[in-house]
């Protein structure tokens, strides 16, 4: 390293400064002696640069290197590209035994990318630590260059040494004819107009305009961390939640490992018509969903919420329809439609008791298919419940079992008492659904278990005592209290490369000795811009000059 | 602003470490949604067939069987014979045995339970909650939860009675 | 208007923005090869067809957006949702990217190189079925158009920043060169040249047997193994317009009208192609080739010397350093356009669709991937000065790495965006 830190105009600069502090003379010469200045961080120190670094220094030089911060980006870069290669196990849903699905699949190659983890990638412990790197990349970077660069910044020298005017990239010198301080004078106002901000001594003078786009890739950095940080700690417990949940049509369910509940009232699903299809789709058949919609009514309990024994107390808190893109959104619960499943499901049917000899009916009666009451009265009859079937079937020993329990087949047991009918009462089968009285024949059924079919029936009137839930709506409840956080940080990052790639920090040194002017500009990009603006400043102070013969010393032909 | 300079490096780098090692630590670690041997057996509360409201806490200390069920599966069924013979062969050395159905009503269980002449705890689960914590996909799953409360073996399928023994005899050895 | 009227207008100004585009790119042409004609002032001519030029160019543009607004009008939604409208938008773009660029730095070179960009896009829209579709409920969302308008956007400066890269080295490239580096420089510029070249090959393809009404039918069994390891068996009919050399894995040809004497198809995909499509989207890959290399081995025939060398007089007078200049800013000006579009807006989208900002979606990864493929560039420019050739390579490079990204993805792997499902 260099040891002899002190410049010719006597400022002592920190070790690894590579254009004095003060006065910009090339201190290390980066390329070859006489080319355009290196201008990084204004030729500042960067703090980690020192003498004999120690084991602590020596990572902290690590993830301060811009070098490795780009080795890191190709990593992670390549990294991605690989988890690409085939689907990750995430996009399958249940799926029981991975390792076999790869090599089946895709073949041998497939296996070996599942024993690699690939299959995996982006939840791999070398993935999770490239970007824990970039993240530590992005503060030690950060934070090593831009202090220094705020220093050089904010305690800029306006003369300043002769070489570092004349090796910026935009340069230019000639004689001028009036006193030296008159021509500053002058020049002042037009840089002003300019948007410059002026500021002179004696026969020298700096210009300078939006510094502020120097922070931007800091304030990019400090975003991107923020956002790191948001997604790391998105996963601690209580801040998240996904859960995935069936809804049938009409019944509030509780959202698991919350107090809320949740009631789709409608689901309806629309599709295309066909003319409104493309002709390529017309006439095949294929049918092209237009509206999902759950009318969803969100219920918080109040009372009785961890006890399964008593019914909880429900109070509406919200109501929202439910579609593909539109959730709803309750203080951070959000329910996303999902899925759904047209079948209907049987809730509840209302027979009537009637004496098939006299006609007579002896009033209607609830049945539920979910905890029904366990005995009826009607008229001058008892009907008890004794068991029943959601899913009706015989068994290998002609005992009556269900397959299922979804209400596809119900079949209800009664015991029934009164006039006519033996003292102990006589067995009485019911089917709800029409279909099922006759596949399972409940008539011949109802003989042999006592042959009460005769006198009694048990019969729905009209379509209105049938409760179905026409459909189910397959909602997809998340939390993440970490949202508000994730989208701070992109915020912050578009601020940052808004303001670091929009404006352009400009600056122009002049010096006159002898009546020799001479010009440096300088900037973060847009040298282009830079040197038509120099044209246009230099113009109505009586300096004519064409705008490549500013650019110094490159590519002259 | 030099005096801080080397407490905040080292303050710098503790919080990559341990933030990083949290990052890779929950990805590699936390990453399973299936309840797997060693974990903690998920606590629940849920009515039972007997009136009564079941806490795994109530259980706390003693060797459990938690048996998931339906009446409807048929491996369930058969295998209920072999577990209430267990419940009632282990019962004085501190083991329980607990059904829990998959989501029938009170009825259906009821009925069940008195036809096959089933005597330990049968606890009711109509909304899932249970199904859901255990991971339960195929039934019948059998749990076997040490007297710490952590799952010390996973059964899917249906469980003879030899299995059955051997295992609730492996929870009960010191 | 009704909408059909709408509709109508729409396809035509289509057209004719298509056709200026070329006619503009001819001028541009002129205007620069026209320089060392005899008897004329090369400054003079250069201004007078720089200006004929841009004005064409510009014409074509405001055809393309009137293109643009009677579509949107028609169709009663901003047309970016299938790949017809999405290529389309790009190339409309990257006219107007350039347009930008070529306000600034006033450099007529610079339209022989992205007008070619822009037609080669938008013959490429063609390709595809210019329909007007419905939307599946996921697809209707503001934050949608938001988000592909300006991923679109900031991949169009990137087009011209790869142009002008592309113009850097053809600049500043020795094409006579006998040592190892200038040997290695001219073949990836000649292998550029090819590579989009085969671009140019697939399009010409589809066109050509589209307008022959070439069709070849095949039913394949696709068998499938779902989770619980059942398998099902399933009969795809595909339909070709490209004729077969690749036939899909495991099928039979139902009808296939025959082609320079070919009526049985040269090879069958292999197993690890899957889908239904899979086979049709490689034998389209295996056209480009073919016709990309058709095409290529006839200029060199025609012109016999390396097409780098043909192009590179052409550039003769131009500051390599303004090029490189400007490749870089329009980087610089689409890289905050594209972060917005391709990820901020991405994100609130899959936010408010799905639920999860993020999913690690194929799609999403190589949004990513572009991204931090430019973010390195970015640093490596800035903060380790790659300049003049290594930063053009790496511009060059990035525009393969967006293209992948917008059309590879969709052709090799198949994610949620598969929506804009390609041939």
């Amino acid at each position: 390293m260099i040891s002899n830190t002190k410049c010719e105009c006597g400022h002592q600069n920190r070790v690894g400064t590579v254009l004095c502090e003060a006065c910009g003379k090339p201190l290390i010469e980066l390329g070859e002696a006489g080319e355009v200045l290196e201008m990084r961080y204004d030729g500042a120190a960067r703090r980690s640069q020192r003498a004999n670094p120690n084991f602590i220094d020596q990572i902290w030089n690590f993830f301060s290197s811009v070098k490795v911060a780009i080795y890191l980006i190709i990593l992670t870069l390549l990294g991605a590209m690989l988890g690409t290669v085939f689907p990750q196990v995430s996009t399958f849903i249940n799926l029981q035994n991975p390792e076999e699905y790869y090599k089946k699949t895709y073949g041998t190659l497939g296996g070996i990318y599942y024993s690699l983890g690939l299959a995996d990638t982006y939840n791999s412990w070398w993935f999770i630590l490239l970007l824990v790197m970039i993240g530590s990349s992005l503060v030690i970077c950060s934070l090593d260059r831009v202090l220094p660069l705020y220093k050089a910044l904010s305690k800029q020298k306006i003369k300043k040494h002769m070489e570092f005017l004349t090796r910026q990239r935009v340069v230019y010198q000639g004689p001028i004819l009036e006193r030296a301080e008159e021509w500053i004078r002058r020049a002042t106002p037009v840089l002003k107009k300019k948007g410059y901000r002026v500021h002179s001594e004696g026969a020298a003078l700096l210009a300078e305009k939006q510094r502020f786009s120097r922070w931007g890739p800091y304030v990019i950095h400090i975003g991107l961390i923020i956002f790191l940080l948001a997604v790391l700690f998105r996963g601690l417990p209580g801040l998240h939640m996904d859960e995935y949940v069936s809804f049938p049509e009409g019944e509030a369910k509780r959202i698991p490992g919350t107090t809320f509940y949740l009631k789709n009232e409608q689901f309806t699903v629309n599709y295309y018509s066909e003319k409104e299809l493309p002709k390529e789709f017309q006439n095949t058949g294929k049918m092209l969903p237009k509206l999902f919609q759950t009318k969803a009514v969100l219920y918080e309990c109040t009372s009785s919420c961890e006890d399964p024994s008593k019914t909880p107390v429900l109070k509406e808190v919200a109501r929202h329809d439910i579609e593909v893109n539109k959730p709803l959104d309750y203080k951070g619960l959000v329910a996303y439609q999902y899925d759904f499943d047209l079948t209907p499901k049987l809730r509840s049917v209302q027979p009537v008791l009637v004496n098939k000899v006299t006609g007579e009916e002896y009033g209607k009666f609830k049945l539920d298919m979910m905890n029904p009451k366990r005995s009826y009265t009607l008229g001058p009859y008892t009907l008890e419940l004794k068991n029943k079937y959601m899913d009706f079937m015989l068994n290998d020993d002609g005992e009556p079992t269900s397959k299922s329990p979804n209400p596809n087949a119900p079949a209800f047991l009664f015991l029934v008492k009164g006039p006519d009918l033996p003292k102990e009462g006589a067995q009485f089968i019911y089917f709800p659904k029409q279909i099922d009285k006759a596949r399972f024949q409940q008539d011949l059924i109802n003989e042999k278990l006592g042959g009460i079919e005769k006198k009694l029936d048990l019969d729905v009137k009209a379509m209105s005592d049938v409760d179905f839930a026409k459909s189910t709506s397959f909602l997809n409840i998340r939390m993440d209290r970490a949202m508000p956080f994730v989208w701070t940080g992109l915020a912050i990052v578009m601020l940052g490369l808004v303001l670091g790639f929009y404006w352009t920090h400009r600056r122009i040194w002049l010096r006159i000795d002898d009546g020799q002017l001479t010009l440096g500009g300088h900037t973060t990009k847009n040298f282009f811009g830079l040197r038509r603006e120099v044209v246009s400043i230099l113009k109505p102070l009586g300096v004519e000059v064409d705008e490549k013969s500013l650019d110094n010393g490159r590519n002259q032909e | 602003m030099k005096k801080y300079r080397r407490p905040v490096q080292i303050v710098i780098l503790l919080l990559v470490v341990i933030l990083g090692g949290y990052a890779i630590g929950s990805a590699v670690l936390g990453s399973h949604d299936r309840l797997q041997v060693g974990d903690k057996a998920p606590s629940f509360s849920l009515l039972g067939i007997d009136g009564r409201v079941h806490h795994l806490k109530e259980y706390e200390g003693k060797a459990m069987v938690i048996n998931f069920w339906g009446s409807w599966c048929k491996p369930c069924v058969k295998e209920m014979p072999a577990l209430q013979q267990q419940a009632e062969k282990w019962k004085d050395k501190g083991v329980v045995v607990l059904g829990i159905n998959a989501g029938e009503d009170e009825m259906t269980v009821q009925n069940f339970a008195e036809d096959r002449g089933v005597t330990f705890p049968i606890l009711l689960d109509p909304n899932s909650d249970a199904v859901r914590d255990y991971n339960i996909s195929p039934l019948p799953t059998t749990f076997f939860v040490s007297a710490k409360g952590n799952i010390t073996s996973i059964h899917q399928g249906e469980l003879d009675l030899n299995t059955l023994d051997s295992q609730i005899g492996q929870l009960v050895a010191p | 208007m009704s909408t059909q009227d709408l509709l109508e207008i729409s396809k035509q100004a289509f057209m004719y923005s298509f056709f200026l585009y070329c006619i503009a790119f001819i001028a541009f042409a002129v205007a620069v090869i026209g320089k060392s004609w005899r008897n004329r002032d090369p400054v003079r001519h250069e201004r007078k067809w720089g200006r004929i030029s841009f004005f064409i160019s510009s014409v074509g543009l405001l055809g393309h957006l009137l293109y643009f607004g009677t579509r949107w009008a028609g169709a009663g939604r901003i047309p970016v949702s299938n790949m017809y409208e999405f290529m389309s938008f790009l190339s409309m773009m990257i006219m107007v990217a350039f347009t930008i660029v070529f306000l600034i730095y006033r450099k007529t070179l610079l339209g022989l190189f992205a007008l070619p960009i822009a037609v080669i896009v938008m013959a490429y829209a063609a390709v595809f079925p210019a329909e007007v579709q419905p939307l599946i409920p996921s697809l209707k969302s503001i934050w949608l158009y938001i988000h592909v308008t300006l991923a679109a956007t900031g991949e169009s400066f990137f087009a011209v920043g790869f142009a002008a890269a592309f113009m850097y080295l053809l600049r500043t490239v020795n094409f006579d060169g006998k040592d190892k580096v200038d040997r290695r420089q001219k073949w990836w510029v000649e292998f550029t040249m090819f590579s989009i070249i085969m671009v140019i090959g697939f399009i010409v393809a589809v066109f050509a047997f589209r307008a022959s009404g070439y069709q070849a039918v095949f039913t394949s069994q696709q068998i499938t193994t779902d989770t619980a390891g059942q398998t099902t068996t399933k009969e795809d009919k595909v339909e070709y317009n490209l004729p077969p050399i690749v036939a899909p894995y495991n099928s039979k040809v139902e009808s296939m009208q025959s082609f320079a004497g070919l009526d049985q198809p040269l090879l069958h995909a292999p197993s690890w192609v899957e889908g239904a499509t899979a086979g049709r989207k490689l034998n389209t890959i295996v056209w480009s080739i073919v016709g990309g290399a058709i095409i290529y081995l006839l200029l060199r025939l025609l012109v016999r010397r390396p097409l780098g060398k043909l192009v590179s007089p052409l550039l003769k007078g131009l500051d390599p350093d303004d090029l490189d200049e400007i490749s870089y800013r329009a980087i610089a000006i689409g890289f905050p356009i594209f972060t917005l579009g391709a990820l901020v807006f991405a994100m609130i989208w899959a936010q408010q669709a799905w639920g999860r900002f993020w999913g690690w979606d194929p799609k999403e990864v190589w949004a990513l991937i572009s991204w931090l493929y430019y973010s390195a560039y970015l640093h490596l420019r800035l903060s380790r000065g790659f300049q003049g050739r290594k930063a053009s390579w790496i511009a060059v490079l990035g525009f393969l790495v967006i293209m992948f990204t917008l059309v590879g993805v969709n052709l090799v792997i198949a994610g949620l965006h598969s929506y804009a499902g390609t041939n």
